[in-house]
């Protein structure tokens, strides 16, 4: 039995807005996160998909301690994140690394790349001063670029290059758990089957824990074993990726299926209308305002997350049976 | 405001069927020496969607802007010809292309949200080019806005005329701006990644809906894409474009499928499918506009590059139903 990294325990996260207006000074509660339940086991690979708004980045700020959880619990190992201690959490922060959506952002333009990649070194102290600049030229290696750049500025680089220093900088702690959010979304195919395979070797080599959010199928296919769905701050599907993506059955899932363009189909509007805000929540399942198959019962019942097979969970009263 | 939709009118194409709506011949396009076009050869007939990809920095944006005319001498240097319905586009005074401009010819442009202006609500900008080229009253405007909203789904039309852009979501300002688009019934619609920073289940409402909108009005379209899957569910041809130049062009079931050139197959090879095992990364970058080497532009980065290559500019060959430029196509 592999080890258990996190588990999330009936997890949810409000937030409070504001005011809306002059004489309604009542404020409201957004929902992002509600009642998500995870196990993640060392060496998983676990994409996160859903529609933006789905509570995809929420998920990962709470599982990375950088947002607390309005409800329920997100353990790591046996250690709920809300009480480690300061030990604990030095350990969790060298272990858990994360790789930001915007990478550029993410980096101080006036830093070289050399001084960027070398910061976390540094901060964990994981090795001598006169030993970093070895362990630098290894991280760049090991992503496939040239040790010529470390002289340079993020600015000075392309965008598949910072793309690949944020990964660097997210080896260099040696991490066994990597989050990423959407880190290839805007690229060029051709950058971005290059950054997928640096991805992919690293987890297969180093057998690193992943948790990798796409709005892209495709992606999700291609780097991670498991998929889960995400729809209104629920995990609404979960299992192993071909066996969600062969056989669909949350209707929300074959819908993103059937919208994810593929050269041997047409065109397919699969889903109506947006994704709802989380303010006002429905009372029966969250889907029903977009379903193609509901029913009179789903406007009255909130489906929980159930075990459909030992590895497979849906949160649907009538999962698709024909599923494309 | 009459009983007929305006938008219900088939506006006929003037020109007769065999004559290419748009053709675009031997045109180039330099930006201080650098050649950021080069010798594009192009042709659309009415009806016809075509999709532009390669990666970024190829010159698709650059050749949509010079065919709307907002790339012009001299700005850039200019050279070979446009001609939209038999008018040589590169010789039009900046008035007469006004009048071209989100009438006859229509735009869509990736970030909705920097298109559209903030200050103006979202019925004003409709109405705009109602007013400004078909010279309708401000009630007409206002009629034939509503009806446009209606018409790109845009819910309760009547009371989003009045809301400000950063009110809607991103697929609404998107649908927003198709709307301005269309309005005139344009003969040729220019969309620039329309679509690529929405959500694929929103993507694919708005590639129906502009599709939809584009066949009703038996117009042509250009869409530039990243997206190669995509195009083949939305492009009647492709033309694949590299360092400025376009390197296959063809019906899209041939170049998707079956790519001839090696560029093609490489940007192909890229491609994320469902459950597929591996990928091939094309190797290197685009080289920069002041160091394109002198043959094939895209020697350095071919797997099956000769001599010859580095050589000799491979001219474009006839194959089937496309253009491929390659000197070794097996
Ligand atoms: N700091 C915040 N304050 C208020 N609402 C938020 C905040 N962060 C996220 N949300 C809301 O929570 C929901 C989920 O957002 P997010 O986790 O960013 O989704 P995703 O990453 O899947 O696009 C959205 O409705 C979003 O507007
Ligand atoms: N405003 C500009 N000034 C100078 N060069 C530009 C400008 N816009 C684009 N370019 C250059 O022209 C080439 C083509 O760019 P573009 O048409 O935007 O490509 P694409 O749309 O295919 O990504 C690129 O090398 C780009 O750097
Ligand atoms: S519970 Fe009903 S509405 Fe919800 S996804 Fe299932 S069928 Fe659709
Ligand atoms: S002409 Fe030569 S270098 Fe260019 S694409 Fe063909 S084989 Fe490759
Ligand atoms: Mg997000
Ligand atoms: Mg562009």
């Amino acid at each position: 039995m592999q080890e258990t990294i996190f588990s999330l325990l009936d997890v949810e996260r409000v937030y409070t807005l504001g005011a809306t207006g002059w004489f309604h000074r009542e404020t409201r509660q957004l929902k992002a996160l509600d009642g998500v339940r995870l196990e993640l086991k060392r060496g998983d690979t676990l994409a996160l998909v859903g529609e933006s708004g789905s509570g995809k980045s929420t998920l990962i700020r709470l599982m990375l301690g950088l947002e607390p959880a309005s409800d329920g619990r997100v353990l790591y190992g046996q250690h709920d994140l809300a009480h480690l201690d300061a030990e604990a959490r030095k350990r969790f922060a060298r272990e858990v690394a994360f790789i930001y959506q915007n990478a550029r952002g993410s980096m101080n333009p006036r830093m070289r790349i050399a001084d960027i990649l070398a910061e976390p070194i540094r901060l964990h102290r994981l090795c001598e001063e006169q030993a970093i600049p070895a362990r630098v030229e290894a991280l760049i290696a090991r992503v496939g670029l040239p040790a010529g750049l470390l002289q340079r500025f993020p600015g000075e680089l392309s965008g598949g290059q910072v793309r690949r220093i944020a990964i660097a900088r997210a080896l260099a702690a040696e991490p066994t758990v990597i989050m990423a959010d959407e880190s290839v979304a805007g690229l060029d195919v051709s950058v971005q089957a290059q950054v997928l395979n640096l991805l992919r070797d690293l987890c297969r080599e180093s057998g690193i824990t992943l948790v990798f959010i796409t709005h892209d199928l495709g992606v999700a296919s291609y780097l991670c074993e498991k998929i889960a769905v995400l729809y209104l701050g629920r995990i609404v599907e979960q299992g192993p990726t071909h066996d969600i993506l062969s056989a669909p059955r949350h209707p929300y899932t074959k819908a993103l299926l059937q919208a994810f363009p593929r050269f041997d189909a047409p065109l397919c509007a699969s889903l109506k209308g947006e994704i709802p805000s989380p303010v006002n929540l429905p009372k029966g399942c969250r889907f029903a305002g977009r379903c193609a198959q509901v029913q009179p019962a789903c406007l009255e019942v909130d489906p929980p997350l159930t075990l459909l097979t030992p590895e497979r969970q849906v949160a649907c009263l009538f999962p698709v049976v024909n599923p494309c | 405001m009459n009983q007929v939709s305006v938008l219900a009118q088939n506006i006929p194409v003037e020109s007769s069927a065999e004559a290419p709506l748009l053709e675009v011949r031997d045109f180039s396009l330099r930006r201080k020496k650098a050649t950021v076009l080069d010798r594009i050869t192009l042709s659309l007939n009415p009806g016809e969607t075509l999709g532009l990809i390669g990666e970024s920095g190829a010159g698709k944006s650059t050749l949509a802007m010079a065919l709307i005319g907002l790339l012009r001498a001299p700005e850039v240097e200019i050279e070979g010809s446009l001609r939209f319905r038999g008018t040589e586009l590169t010789a039009l005074k900046e008035a007469d292309f006004r009048r071209l401009r989100g009438n006859k010819i229509g735009l869509i442009f990736q970030d909705a949200t920097a298109a559209l202006n903030p200050c103006f609500t979202v019925g004003k900008q409709i109405a705009e080019p109602l007013r400004r080229h078909l010279g309708l009253s401000a009630s007409a405007c206002r009629a034939r806005a509503v009806e446009l909203m209606q018409s790109v789904g845009i819910p309760e039309p009547r009371l989003r005329l009045d809301a400000y852009p950063h009110e809607l979501s991103g697929g609404m300002q998107q649908r927003v701006m198709i709307a301005i688009a269309l309005a005139c019934n344009p003969e040729l619609l220019l969309a620039d990644e329309p679509t690529s920073a929405l959500d694929v289940t929103i993507q694919a409402q708005i590639m129906e809906l502009i599709l939809d909108r584009v066949r009703a009005l038996n117009s042509s379209a250009i869409f530039v894409l990243h997206d190669l899957a995509l195009g083949a569910q939305v492009c009647d041809r492709i033309a694949v474009m590299y360092a400025g130049q376009i390197v296959e062009e063809g019906p899209s079931e041939c170049v998707l499928n079956a790519p001839l050139h090696p560029y093609t197959q490489g940007l192909k090879s890229c491609v994320v499918e469902l459950g597929m095992p591996t990928l091939t990364p094309i190797p290197g970058q685009i080289p920069p506009l002041d160091a394109m080497p002198n043959g094939c532009r895209f020697a350095p980065r071919c797997p099956k590059a000769q001599a010859i290559c580095g050589e000799q500019r491979p001219e474009a060959h006839t194959r089937d139903e496309r253009q491929v430029a390659c000197w070794f196509i097996d």
